[in-house]
């Protein structure tokens, strides 16, 4: 069992979760979408596998570098 | 005397000469088999038990057949009998010497881990050194096969003294500028082996089986008290996936030499070439429909820009470097009509295609490469702007990014820009050297200033939208008004842009550019000289 952080590419708020915990996804799969710099940026998947854990929630301010989904492989 | 006795022996005495020296011939022979063999079975078999090959093997697996010439096969550590006479001998653990890599000839420096672990304390300083400097005599490219532990303590009771470190006959830098260098990190390359990975043009290093590092872990653990693996300290997840000290990551050996022999495929041999065309079957004329809807319109939503770029280029042709790093800028090698050359884009996924501080080095990096090898760019814009933000700030972006201008702005190769979308504020500014063959097309998507309106007007009217009872209307009134000047038409009218293009056309209309761009190259090549940046 390989457990990835996925964390946010860049500073901006969570707009969209897409996912639920629990879910299967594939690699580049969209998994929530940070408002930022007035565009909507989708954050992928890195691995294909099962949302094990969402640690943001929608209208949440986020750093860059943030943890923001751990996907189980 | 009869002529015919007369040759009769004189092809005698030639055999006899011949033979006089029939020990010191099989002695060769004898030696190279000595070569062969590398540091032994057993080391041979624990080489391939951890999933690599052995030096030989690699050199096979990377070169035409039959077609490696060595030199210094017979260096090493002998052993002679009483009387003097050879008995054995280790080699040192470097091979070298020249072959063809698709039919480009090369000179090839091959680790060998099976003798020492690669370490100092049987290496041939000498061997790696002419290596370096037999390619660039030769004027052709460099491939340095790394797999060794570095220096050992136990090389001060072997000289029986130390020395200044450095080597004074290998000129790296004039190397960089003459030819191409590649750096295969196949398994741990710590300090030299590090340099002879990271200091080249291309370096790859396969997928947890290498790693690249400054002092490995036995040294680190003691020295800084920081106790990790070798491939926590230096593996690809580092080094590829973060730091960007090496390029490309290989899942095996085989597709590090499928990545260095494509690589290479796009590139003069040195300098004073010009790239090589092939003759591909990919019409010129391709006009590819998706091209008029891929940009969505709604300016929120982000879209594939790699798609866009397969759209474009010759098929199959796209050969990505630095994938991982600098990521909001991608970097590739590809053809059009057959023709390499050098290829940027903006990813809008990554920070919106933002100029952060590691893909402005990685630009700059990758316009001195194709600055060097005299390979003309095209550049595909969609550049929101420098990254903001303390984060930003913090890493020095803006300072890196005018880092990357310079070296934009220092080529003299042709460049051919493709606005597709944004192209705002400094980053905007910096899409393109002056230069000649330099031509601009914009997609009807694009838009540019020096500063977007979303952002620009909230800054320039906060006093007003902050006393108004309406402040979101009132927001949105300026947009609408601000935008209409947006259009790139209205650019167009003052001829702020060369052409403003259908989509679709962007294929034709480059190969037509690609042409014009190859006929000026013979005036350009050469050794490049660049002042100073920052």
């Amino acid at each position: 069992m390989i457990l990835k952080e996925v964390e946010a590419e860049i500073t901006g708020s969570v707009w969209k979760i897409e996912v639920t915990e629990g879910q299967k996804v594939e690699e580049d799969d969209v998994l929530l979408i940070i408002e930022s710099m007035k565009m909507e940026i989708p954050l992928l998947s890195t691995i294909a596998g099962v949302v094990k854990e969402i640690r943001v929630k929608e209208g949440e301010d986020l750093q860059e570098g943030k943890v923001a989904v751990i996907i189980e492989e | 005397m009869d002529t015919k006795i007369e040759e009769n022996q004189k092809v005698n005495e030639l055999e006899k000469e011949e033979h006089i020296w029939q020990p010191e011939i099989d002695e060769i022979n004898k030696r190279q088999e000595f070569a062969e063999k590398l540091g032994g079975e057993k080391n041979i078999k624990r080489q391939h038990d951890t999933g690599r090959l052995t030096a030989r093997e690699r050199i096979k697996a990377l070169l035409d057949d039959n077609s490696f010439h060595e030199y210094g096969a017979l260096t090493g550590k002998a052993t002679y009998s009483e009387d003097g006479s050879f008995l054995e001998s280790t080699p040192a653990n470097i091979i070298i010497g020249k072959g063809k890599v698709n039919k480009m000839k090369v000179v090839v420096s091959a680790d060998d881990f099976t003798v020492r672990g690669g370490s100092s304390e049987a290496a041939s300083p000498e061997k790696m050194v002419f290596a370096e400097n037999l390619a660039l005599d030769l004027q052709v490219p460099l491939i340095r096969l790394v797999d060794a532990a570095g220096g050992s303590i136990k090389i001060l009771e072997k000289n029986q003294s130390t020395k200044i470190p450095g080597y004074a006959q290998w000129n790296m830098a004039e190397m960089l500028g003459q030819a191409p260098v590649v750096g295969v990190a196949l398994g741990p390359c710590a300090g030299l082996g590090a340099v002879r990975v990271v200091a080249s043009h291309f370096s790859v290093m396969v997928k947890e089986k290498s790693q690249v590092f400054a002092a490995g872990p036995y040294v680190v653990g003691p020295g800084v008290n920081e106790y990790v693996t070798k491939e926590e300290l230096g593996g690809s997840q580092v080094h590829v996936h973060k730091s960007g000290v090496v390029q490309n990551e290989a899942k095996d050996e085989e597709d590090a030499f499928e990545q260095v022999k494509a690589f290479l495929s796009y590139l003069p041999s040195n300098v004073h070439n010009l790239p090589e065309r092939i003759e591909l079957e990919d019409s010129v004329d391709r006009c590819e429909d998706e091209l008029a809807s891929i940009i969505p319109r709604d300016k929120r939503k982000v879209y594939n820009m790699r798609k866009i770029l397969k759209l474009i280029f010759d098929e199959g042709s796209l050969f990505e470097i630095g994938k991982f790093h600098g990521r909001s800028t991608i970097t590739m090698f590809g053809r059009l009509n057959g023709y390499p050359v050098g290829i940027m884009a903006n990813d809008p996924y990554i920070y919106g295609g933002s100029m952060s501080a590691e893909s402005a080095e990685k630009i700059a990096y990758f316009v001195d490469l194709c600055d060097t090898f005299h390979l003309p760019v095209v550049n595909l814009v969609d550049q929101p702007g420098v990254s903001i933000g303390t984060q930003a700030e913090n890493k020095g972006t803006i300072k890196k990014a005018i880092n990357a201008m310079m070296a934009i702005s220092q080529v003299n190769i042709p460049w051919s820009t493709v606005f597709v979308r944004r192209s705002f504020g400094v980053a905007g500014a910096a899409y393109a050297p002056r230069g000649r063959a330099n031509v601009r097309y914009a997609w009807p998507s694009a838009h540019w200033g020096s500063i977007p309106v979303e952002g620009g007007v909230e800054a320039a009217f906060r006093k007003e939208l902050s006393a108004s009872e309406n402040s979101e209307q009132e927001l949105k009134n300026l947009i609408d008004y601000y935008r209409k000047f947006e259009s790139p038409f209205r650019t167009a009218e003052r001829f702020g842009i060369e052409e403003m293009i259908d989509p679709r056309n962007t294929r034709p209309v480059l190969c037509e550019w690609v042409e014009e761009a190859y006929a000026l190259l013979p005036q350009l090549v050469g050794v490049r000289k660049r002042t100073m940046r920052l």
